[in-house]
């Protein structure tokens, strides 16, 4: 019977826990002879990275005809929760893409389960190719991401940003706002014609990118600095930049931009609003491009970046890391080299994605041309303004419920800062 | 069946038969529960070595709102998931037992069975992915409810207020089944004669029901309350799927709470003891549900 055969979550995961324990200690499963190259990636089938990483896999293989090749596709989430566990195991792939953040690669890190990149970086101008972006995969003794050693490299970068109906503007007269009066404007004029203007999911992810978009659009590189090296406590002020988003957040909801049932409302059913034309914004990250570029059919659609300090929610992507336990290392590095060679940031460019390295020359997709762009406006005018829920583990969860409550009404701004600060300070007590 | 005390041998015979059960117990239950209790005395990440702690994990989890938050949320899975579908499956069961059979043959009354059976076959991320689709805001059911006119329906998952009531009718519809199967099964047992007594005697189905079927039933009753408690004490994967103990923490328990600590705050000391805390819970309720079922046998 289901039921009776059903574990509880809490007693399968502890029986999870020591199995990786007791794995601890036995020969590693991946081996190091040389004749095997495990690598593990959670870029959707067919989206730009894979694209050019499923290339660079081809190659690989031409130049290693006797190695195996076994290639596993995961899910962000699956690292998320459980990364820590699957590096500490002995059953590790030589490679694999990992989320980046001092919850996740600076903790793991930390704890030694990750290996030290500085040397080959430097040797093989993974430094040079990867710029300012390869910030994302250098972390400190602590774990805290920022000068430190190299553990994660980098290939592709992300940002996040307002995507608009071209079509829809042009019919209401609504021109691209430049400043934060003139996207109120814009929403407004949308309103008035009983359309909701912002697509937005409370219920998942974007709802939370949009928040820190709207704090760093407020904030210096000051205090992101602060922010991120926890070197104090949480501000929870209203003069705060994160006070002041969740201010916003909370009125756009009140007023009508934002659907106030997006609290139920998963990722995908957002960008369903606007791929079909029902909402002509949505604030999506550079992962949505291919989907975008690729789906959207019926109108012509662009971006535009949350106006203000001209920081935007945005970083280097998620990183290639090598675990320490990992067999075969060489292999995984020349797969890291293919993976930052002209031709796969070109390709990845030219499907859409935002690249480190592309040859500005060779990118040819308008799309893809505009997105590179951008990026790379953003990585040298110091406007990556990372992610909110890195500093603290974590804080993913306690973000994205809070954003939830702060949209769905039952939670005030200030209210909502207070949940923030509890974990925050926490682990700001004990680190900073 | 002979009762006269097995032999030595014969024991030694039987021993080699829980062999495998007793390993596989050992290996699934018995050492990660040992494990659990000793990890709850330590602060651990999950990686490196543990420090130990002593009870600092329990003296936290006293004064932890969350946790007894999650825990009163326990009581409306209990309601969900033991309280109404066992009430529902007894009617339901009497009815498809008493009513339909009779008059539409066995055949008509399995099928309903396994139709109603069918939720507990179904894996629960399956089940649970389509309800939040039938559930989303735009979802089918809300389409349903603007056509009949109703303006502005629910916002079902994504609200506070209402999350709780949704996924309690989630659960409902995928316990329904299971009590159903046993009770059916438990009514084929009860002697015709009772019943055949009492409609002689002109007692109406609803009399038989009450005074015939619900005292005979007694022991299934006790099995499907005490199985669906235990179920509603530990539930996670409904959850999971469907809220994520969302929105905030309205639908939170305490399995999804020591889950989020293993993983999501990398604190296993801390989850490892909210899983304990639960198992003791389980196992105290457990022994009482067996202690009131043996003192009304008896009596």
């Amino acid at each position: 019977m289901l039921m009776r055969s059903r574990l509880s979550g809490a007693v399968a995961l502890a029986a999870a826990v020591t199995l990786a324990l007791s794995a601890c200690g036995s020969g590693g499963a991946s081996g190091g002879d040389g004749k095997t190259f495990t690598v593990w990636w959670y870029e959707d089938a067919g989206n730009p990275q894979d694209a050019a990483w499923q290339d660079a896999l081809k190659d690989f293989q031409a130049a290693h005809p006797d190695v195996k090749v076994k290639f596993e596709r995961k899910v962000w989430q699956q690292i998320q929760d459980a990364g820590a566990m699957i590096l500490n195991s002995n059953d590790v792939p030589d490679l694999l893409e990992y989320n980046k953040g001092n919850a996740t690669a600076g903790a793991v890190s930390a704890k030694g389960l990750l290996t030290d990149l500085t040397a080959e970086a430097a040797k093989q101008g993974w430094d040079k190719t990867a710029g300012s972006a390869l910030t994302v995969g250098t972390y400190d003794s602590k774990g805290l991401m920022g000068p430190g050693k190299v553990y994660g490299i980098p290939s592709y970068g992300e940002y996040v940003s307002f995507a608009y109906n071209k079509d829809m503007f042009a019919k209401y007269g609504v021109t691209v706002p430049t400043t934060m009066d003139q996207l109120v404007a814009a929403f407004e004029t949308f309103k008035a014609k009983g359309i909701t203007p912002l697509a937005e999911s409370a219920g998942d992810y974007p709802a939370q990118h949009l928040l820190w978009g709207l704090a760093v659009a407020k904030a210096d590189r000051n205090w992101l600095n602060g922010y991120f090296g926890l070197k104090a406590p949480l501000d929870t002020s209203a003069a705060s930049p994160l006070t002041q988003a969740a201010q916003t957040l909370a009125d756009w909801t009140a007023k009508g931009y934002i659907d106030k049932k997006s609290t139920g409302l998963k990722a995908e059913d957002a960008w369903d609003q606007f791929r079909s034309g029902k909402a002509p914004i949505t604030y999506a990250g550079t992962w949505m491009v291919g989907d975008f570029k690729e789906k959207i059919k019926s109108f012509q659609w662009g971006q535009f970046l949350m106006p203000g300090s001209g920081i935007s929610a945005g970083s280097g992507g998620n990183i290639w890391v090598v675990p320490t336990k990992a067999g075969n290392k060489d292999l995984a590095y020349d797969f890291i080299k293919l993976t930052m060679d002209t031709k796969r940031q070109n390709l990845m460019a030219n499907a859409g994605g935002v690249a480190l390295a592309a040859d500005p020359a060779a990118v040819t997709d308008p799309v893809g041309k505009q997105v590179n762009e951008t990026f790379a406006k953003l990585a040298s005018s110091d406007g990556l303004g990372l992610y909110g829920d890195w500093p603290v583990p974590n804080f993913y969860q306690v973000i994205f419920s809070n954003t939830q409550t702060l949209v769905g009404g039952s939670q005030t701004p200030a209210q909502f800062m207070e949940q923030l600060k509890k974990p925050y300070d926490q682990v700001q007590s004990s680190v900073g | 069946m002979s009762t006269a005390p097995l032999s030595h041998a014969a024991r030694k015979g039987y021993l080699r038969y829980l062999a495998p059960g007793a390993l596989g117990f050992a290996v699934v239950v018995l050492v990660p529960f040992v494990m659990n209790i000793a990890i709850s005395f330590t602060a651990w990440s999950g990686i490196g070595t543990p420090t130990f702690t002593g009870l600092d994990n329990y003296q936290r989890l006293i004064h932890d709102e969350m946790f007894w938050s999650a825990f009163a949320h326990s009581i409306w899975f209990i309601v969900a998931m033991a309280i109404v579908p066992t009430a529902l499956a007894l009617v339901l069961a009497a009815g498809l037992f008493d009513y339909l059979e009779p008059r539409f043959g066995p055949r008509v009354s399995s099928a309903l069975r396994a139709g109603f059976y069918l939720p507990q076959v179904l894996p629960v991320a399956v089940a649970g992915i389509v309800w939040s689709w039938i559930l989303t805001p735009y979802g089918a059911l809300n389409g349903v409810l603007q056509k009949v006119g109703i303006a502005d329906p629910p916002n079902w998952l994504g609200d506070t207020s209402w999350a709780m009531p949704s996924v309690m009718l989630v659960l409902v519809w995928m316990q329904l089944g299971y009590g159903l199967v046993i009770f059916m099964a438990g009514m084929a047992r009860i002697d015709p004669q009772f019943h055949e007594a009492a409609e002689l005697d002109g007692a109406s189905w609803l009399t038989r029901f009450r005074h015939v079927t619900v005292p005979q039933m007694r022991p299934e009753i006790f099995v499907v309350l005490l199985t669906t408690t235990i179920a509603a004490l530990k539930v996670f994967g409904p959850v999971f799927v469907l809220t994520k103990g969302g929105p905030g923490d309205a639908t939170n328990v305490p399995s999804y709470y020591s889950y989020s600590n293993f993983f999501g705050n990398l604190q296993v000391g801390y989850g490892s003891a909210i899983a304990t805390a639960l198992t003791v819970v389980v196992i105290a309720l457990t022994v009482v549900f067996i202690k009131i079922q043996s003192k009304a046998e008896g009596a």
